[in-house]
C-alpha cells in the first residue's frame, strides 16, 4: 500500500472516530524496561502528554492507542493478543522503540518472534533504543495526525564511479592514522575525532616549527586541563616523527 | 500541604515547550545516523560492528554491486558505525523525529558498483574501495616512480594473488576449483 | 586453567578448612584472581560443600552457572558461585566458585536447594536451560522457558538447536502449575502479566485469607529473551556490552561493566584508572536515576502522587546528566572491552557539577516533604518485613538487604571501578521493612551524589581504552556490580572464536523474587504493590490480582487498577463483594 493511501486511512480513522483526547494502553511485549521508563518519563510533567489530549490508561479496553514495546517474547505473544483484541475498533497500533519495530538486538533470538508486527498491522513506529521522552511526543503526536512525518526511505545508486579522497587530504595517512589512533585512545571516538580533527588541521598549515609554536600557543591558552593534556600528547607524536623523519632525510 | 503548596509555586512551570518549540539536546546526543553516500566506500566496517544487525551489506557478484542498508527501526543508537567508519560516511546526528507510518521510510538503501579481477574477470571488490586505497597510497607516496606495481596487484582479486604467489614460488596451487572456469 | 593466579591469603585459609573437612573429594584448586578461587569437586559431595560454604564460612550465593563443556572436556558443568563475607572486612572477602563435572550419559546432579534454600531457581534454570536433573529438588516446574516451548529441547546446549530456531508453540494456552494453598477460606489473588506501574509482565497469584496475605506465588520470565545464546552465537565480545545494558533498561549499565569487567579478568587485561572513574561515575548516575524513580513509584503507590511527580521532575536532571555524558538518556553505550568510549572534558564535567548542586538542593526538600507525610511513614513502618533469618536464607541483595540490617554491597565488599579510592559510606537500616528500604535508597542517593563529586574531581589523567590485547580461548572469570537494586554477578568463558563460550549474566532481581514469597505473608491485600515496589523488582506489578478466599474456596479476579486504588487510598476493598 502506498503511503498516500494509508496516511488518508489513518486521517479517516482518526477524524471520524476519535473526536476526543485520546487514550493509550502499553503492552510490554518482553522489553528491557527502558522503552517502559522512558514512556513513564513522557508523561512526567517536564513532558506532560496531556496538553496534548494523550492520557495513559490501565486496560486496553479503554484505548484507542496501542503501544507495543519489546521483541515480542514467546510466553508475552497470547497476552499481547489478547490486549489487541480487548481493544475496541477502530484502533491505532503503535510499535514503541527498536525491539518493538522490528525485534531490535534480538531480532532473530530462539524465544522471541521479532517486533510488533509479526502478530498484527502496525499503524506507525518509533524508532529509538529508547526513543527519548520528545522522541515519544512527536511519534504519537505523528500518529494522531497532528505533526508531519520527517522521515524518508532513502535509495541510492553509484551511476558511474566516483572517488572518495582520505579525509586528512595533505597529511601522511600513516601519521594521520597514529595521531586519530592516540587521541581514540586518549578521548574516546568521538572527542578524540575532533581533536585530531584540530591537530591535523595545524599539521596541514604549516611546517614542524609552525606547528610547535601553534601548539604551544594553544596549550597555554587552553582553559580545560584535560584537553591540553591530549593535545600535548599528540604533539609528541608528531615531533617525534618528524624528529625521525629528520634524521633519516640527514 | 502548605510545604507542597509552597514547592509547587516555587518550582513553577515544569513543563517544556516541545513539540510547539524544538527541544534541545546535549552536544555529542546520539540521534540518527545519517549517511552521506558519496563518502562510501563499502568497506563494510559498520556493518561488522552493528550490534543489532541494522546496518547488512549483500553482495550481488552477478550484477556486480555490493549494496549498504541501514533499518533505522532496528538501530540502537550506539554509533558503533560512526566510530568505526574510515571515511566519515556515517556520522550520528541530534535528530531524534524518526516516527513512521510506512516501515519502508525506515530504510536507507544503497548500491555500490565492484571492480573485476583484471586477470579471472570476476567482480571481487567495491570500485571506491580499491580507489581509496590506491589514493592513500598515493598520499603515502608508494605510488611514485617504480611502485607501479601496487596498482596492478590491487586489481587482482585475492584468489588469483593466492595463485600467483602460489605459482611464483613454485608451490602447486589447489587442484580442482578455478573462479569462474577462467584463467 | 590459562589464567592461573596467585591466591590471597585469606581465600587461602578458607579453603584449607574446606579441605581439612573434605580432603579427597576436592579435586582441584584453581586461582582466577588473588579473590577468585575455582574448586572442582566430587558430584555427589557438592551439595555438603555449598553448604559448608554457605552457612560456615559466610558465604551468599551470588549464582549458579550450568555449562556445556562436552566439546571441551566430555562433561557438562556447573558451577556454585558464592561470595565469602566472613568477618565483613573488605580486603578479607573472596570469591568461591564450587565447580562439578557432570556426566554427559548421565544428566543429573544432587539438588543443593533442600541444603541451601537460595539455590531454588538456579537449580530450575539449569534444568530449562541444560537439560541437567537436580535430583532432590522439589518444584519441578518450569522457570525461565515459555509453557509453549516443546519439552525435551535445552536452548543452551551446545548441539540443541541454532540461536534462531524457533519451534513452533506447543500449548494454546498458559499451563504452568500455580502452588495449591491447602487450608480454610483461601483466597487466591492472580496479577498479571500485563502491567499498569513502569515495568515489565510477570503473574502473581496471592493467597489470601479475608484481608490477609497468607502465601503468594508467581510465574515471572515473560521477557525470556535468549541473549545468553544470542552472545555466543551472533555477537563478537565488544557487541556484547551493547546486548548487556538491554537486559535491563533501567540498570543495564551495571550489566554492560560487569560484563566487560569479567572479560577483562579472564583474560587479564588492565583497564586504564581514568575509565574505571568513568564506569564508576556512569554507575551512579544510574544508580540515582533509579531510586529516583523508586522512591517517585513508593510515593504513587501510598496515593501521595505530588511527591511523585516532584521525584520524576528531579530524576529529569539525572537523566540530563546521562545525556550530556554519554550522548543518551539511557543505554549509554560507553563500554568497549578495555574501557571506554567517550571521555569527560571540562565543560561536560562542570554542567553535571551544576546539576549535582541543583539536585542536592531539591532532594533535601523532597525528602523532607515525604518523610514529613504522615501517610507514607504509617503505610510502610512495619510492612513487608524481610526477616533477617530469611534473608540469610535466600541471599537477597541491594536496598532489599540494606533494609534488614545487612551492610552488603558489592561496591564496598568487593571493590571495582573507583569505590575503593573516593571516600563513601555503606547505608544500612534495620527496620526490615518497606519504610527502611526506602530510607537506604533515600540516603543512598546523598552518597551518589559524594561520589560523582569526587570522581570527577579527581579524574586521573591517561587513556581511557587500551586495545591490542589477546582473548586466551576457554579462560572464565567473575564481573560484578551494585546495581541500584543489588549485586548483579556475570560470569563469562572466553570462546576460540572471538565470541563467548559462555555468558551467564545473573540480575540482582533474579535473589530478591524468591523470599517476596515471606515478605507477602502477614500483609494486607492493599499492601502488595508496595511489597512489590519496595523490592526495586526489574518487573514491578501486574494489571490484575486473582484473590483466593480461603475460607470461601472462591477465586476471583480483581483489575490491577482496583488494586492500585486500593493500595492508595484504602477503602471499598474489592475483596468484599
Amino acid at each position: 500500500m502506498d503511503q498516500e493511501v494509508k496516511l488518508a486511512e489513518l486521517k479517516a480513522k482518526l477524524k471520524k472516530v476519535i473526536k476526543r483526547s485520546v487514550y493509550i494502553y502499553r503492552v510490554d511485549c518482553g522489553g528491557c524496561n527502558g522503552c517502559e521508563i522512558e514512556i513513564f518519563a513522557a508523561i512526567s510533567p517536564v513532558y506532560d502528554p496531556e496538553r496534548l489530549g494523550m492520557k495513559v490508561v490501565a486496560s486496553p479496553r479503554h484505548a484507542d492507542v496501542l503501544l507495543y514495546t519489546g521483541p515480542m517474547t514467546r510466553a508475552m505473544r497470547l497476552p499481547a493478543i489478547r490486549a489487541y483484541q480487548a481493544a475496541p475498533d477502530p484502533k491505532i497500533v503503535v510499535a514503541y522503540g527498536a525491539c518493538g519495530c522490528s525485534g531490535g538486538i534480538f531480532h532473530d533470538c530462539y524465544s522471541v518472534w521479532g517486533g510488533a508486527d509479526s502478530i498484527f498491522p502496525v499503524d506507525v513506529y518509533i524508532p529509538g533504543c529508547p526513543p527519548t521522552p520528545a522522541a515519544t511526543l512527536y511519534g504519537l503526536a505523528m500518529a494522531l495526525d497532528l505533526l508531519q512525518q520527517k522521515i524518508k526511505g532513502e535509495q541510492f545508486a553509484e551511476t558511474e564511479v566516483t572517488r572518495v579522497v582520505p579525509q586528512y587530504d595533505g597529511v601522511c595517512p600513516e601519521l594521520a592514522k597514529e595521531i586519530e589512533q592516540e587521541a581514540r585512545r586518549l578521548s574516546g571516538y568521538l572527542h578524540g575525532r575532533r581533536i585530531a580533527a584540530q591537530y591535523l588541521q595545524f599539521v596541514r598549515e604549516g611546517d614542524p616549527l609552525a606547528v610547535d609554536r601553534k601548539i604551544k600557543e594553544l596549550i597555554k591558552q587552553e582553559k580545560d586541563p584535560r584537553l591540553a593534556e591530549v593535545f600535548l600528547s599528540l604533539h609528541k607524536i608528531y615531533m617525534e616523527k618528524m624528529e625521525r623523519v629528520g634524521h633519516n632525510a640527514g | 500541604m502548605l510545604k507542597l503548596l509552597r514547592k509547587a509555586l516555587k518550582v513553577g512551570e515544569a513543563t517544556v515547550e516541545y513539540p510547539f518549540k524544538p527541544v534541545e539536546v546535549a552536544p555529542g546526543f546520539r540521534g540518527k545516523p545519517v549517511y552521506d553516500f558519496s563518502r562510501c566506500i563499502a568497506c563494510g566496517a559498520c556493518a561488522t560492528a552493528c550490534p543489532p544487525n541494522a546496518i547488512t551489506m549483500d553482495w550481488d557478484l552477478e550484477r556486480g554491486v555490493k549494496s549498504w542498508n541501514i533499518n533505522y527501526g532496528r538501530c540502537i543508537f550506539c554509533g558503533r558505525c560512526d566510530e568505526v567508519c574510515p571515511t566519515g560516511a556515517i556520522v550520528l546526528s541530534a535528530e531524534f523525529e524518526l516516527a513512521a507510518a510506512r516501515k519502508e521510510d525506515l530504510y536507507c538503501r544503497a548500491e555500490l558498483k565492484l571492480c573485476k579481477c583484471i586477470s579471472c574477470g570476476a567482480y571481487f571488490a567495491p570500485c571506491r574501495e580499491l580507489e581509496y586505497v590506491l589514493a592513500s597510497l598515493r598520499q603515502a607516496g608508494l605510488l611514485e616512480g617504480g611502485h607501479e606495481g601496487w596498482k596492478q596487484l590491487l586489481k587482482v582479486c585475492p584468489e588469483c594473488r593466492r595463485r600467483q604467489a602460489a605459482s611464483a614460488t613454485g608451490a602447486l596451487g589447489r587442484p580442482g576449483r578455478m573462479p569462474g572456469g577462467r584463467q | 586453567m590459562p589464567n592461573e593466579m596467585k591466591p590471597g591469603q585469606d581465600g587461602k585459609k578458607s579453603v584449607e578448612a574446606l579441605r581439612s573437612k573434605f580432603g579427597a573429594a576436592i579435586l582441584a584448586e584453581a586461582w582466577q584472581t588473588p579473590d577468585q578461587v575455582t574448586l572442582t569437586v566430587e558430584l555427589s559431595s557438592l551439595p555438603e560443600i555449598v553448604e559448608e560454604a554457605y552457612y560456615r564460612q559466610g558465604g551468599w550465593l551470588s549464582s549458579v552457572v550450568g555449562n556445556d563443556e562436552r566439546g571441551l572436556n566430555g562433561h557438562f558443568a556447573v558451577y556454585y558461585v558464592l561470595s565469602i563475607e566472613k568477618e565483613r572486612v573488605p580486603d578479607k572477602n573472596f570469591w568461591l566458585t564450587v565447580k562439578a563435572l557432570v556426566p554427559s550419559h548421565k544428566p543429573e546432579f544432587p539438588s543443593v536447594t533442600p541444603r541451601v534454600p537460595a539455590a531454588v531457581w538456579y537449580e530450575r534454570e539449569v534444568r530449562d536451560m541444560f537439560g541437567l536433573e537436580p535430583v532432590g529438588l522439589p518444584d519441578a516446574r518450569r522457570l525461565v522457558l515459555p509453557d509453549d516451548w516443546p519439552d525435551n529441547l535445552y536452548p543452551l546446549r551446545k548441539d540443541a538447536m541454532d540461536y534462531r530456531f524457533r519451534p513452533d508453540p506447543v500449548a494454546e494456552e498458559e499451563n504452568y502449575k500455580f502452588i495449591e494453598v491447602e487450608g480454610e477460606g483461601i483466597v487466591e489473588v492472580p496479577l498479571g502479566p500485563l502491567h499498569i506501574t513502569s515495568d515489565e509482565p510477570g503473574h502473581f497469584r496471592l493467597y489470601v485469607d479475608g484481608e490477609y496475605i497468607v502465601d503468594a506465588d508467581y510465574r515471572l520470565f515473560y521477557v525470556h529473551r535468549g541473549i545468553e545464546k544470542l552472545a555466543e552465537n551472533r555477537l563478537d565480545y565488544d557487541q556484547v556490552t551493547f546486548l548487556a545494558e538491554r537486559i535491563c533498561g533501567i540498570c543495564g549499565y551495571t550489566h554492560s561493566v560487569a560484563y566487560a569487567s569479567a572479560v577483562e579478568t579472564a583474560n587479564g587485561i588492565e583497564v586504564p584508572p581514568r575509565a574505571q572513574y568513568i564506569r564508576t561515575i556512569l554507575l551512579e548516575v544510574e544508580r540515582m536515576h533509579s531510586h529516583l524513580l523508586n522512591l517517585g513509584l513508593a510515593a504513587h503507590l501510598v496515593g501521595f502522587d505530588a511527591g511523585f511527580m516532584h521525584f520524576f521532575r528531579v530524576r529529569e536532571k539525572a537523566m540530563q546528566m546521562a545525556e550530556i555524558l554519554t550522548g543518551g538518556r539511557k543505554t549509554y553505550g560507553m563500554n568497549l572491552i578495555g574501557g571506554v568510549r567517550r571521555d569527560i572534558l571540562k565543560e561536560e564535567r562542570d554542567q553535571v557539577l551544576r546539576l549535582i548542586a541543583e539536585i542536592r538542593v531539591e532532594l533535601d526538600e523532597l525528602l523532607d516533604l515525604l518523610l514529613n507525610t504522615t501517610n507514607f511513614i504509617s503505610r510502610t513502618q512495619g510492612v513487608g518485613r524481610l526477616d533477617p533469618g530469611v534473608a540469610r536464607d535466600f541471599s537477597p541483595v541491594g536496598p532489599n538487604m540494606r533494609g534488614s540490617g545487612y551492610a552488603r554491597d558489592t561496591r564496598a565488599d568487593h571493590p571495582y571501578g573507583a569505590y575503593d579510592r573516593v571516600p563513601w559510606d555503606v547505608i544500612s537500616r534495620d527496620g526490615c521493612d518497606v519504610l527502611s528500604r526506602e530510607l537506604v535508597r533515600a540516603a543512598e542517593l546523598y552518597e551518589s551524589l559524594k561520589i560523582i563529586e569526587r570522581c570527577l574531581a579527581e579524574m586521573p589523567p591517561g587513556p581511557v581504552l587500551v586495545e591490542g590485547f589477546a582473548y586466551k580461548p576457554y579462560s572464565f572469570a567473575l564481573g560484578y556490580t551494585e546495581a541500584p537494586r543489588g549485586e548483579n554477578v556475570h560470569w563469562v568463558m572466553t570462546g576460540n572464536n572471538q565470541q563467548v563460550y559462555r555468558w551467564r549474566a545473573r540480575a540482582s532481581t533474579y535473589n530478591n523474587w524468591p523470599s517476596l514469597r515471606y515478605m507477602f505473608r502477614g500483609n494486607t491485600v492493599s499492601d502488595a504493590p508496595l511489597i512489590v515496589a519496595s523490592i526495586d523488582p526489574c518487573y514491578s506489578c501486574t494489571e490484575r490480582v486473582t484473590v483466593v478466599d480461603v475460607r470461601k474456596k472462591k477465586a476471583r479476579t480483581i483489575e490491577y487498577k482496583e488494586l492500585e486504588r486500593y493500595c492508595q487510598e484504602r477503602k471499598n476493598s474489592p475483596l468484599k463483594s
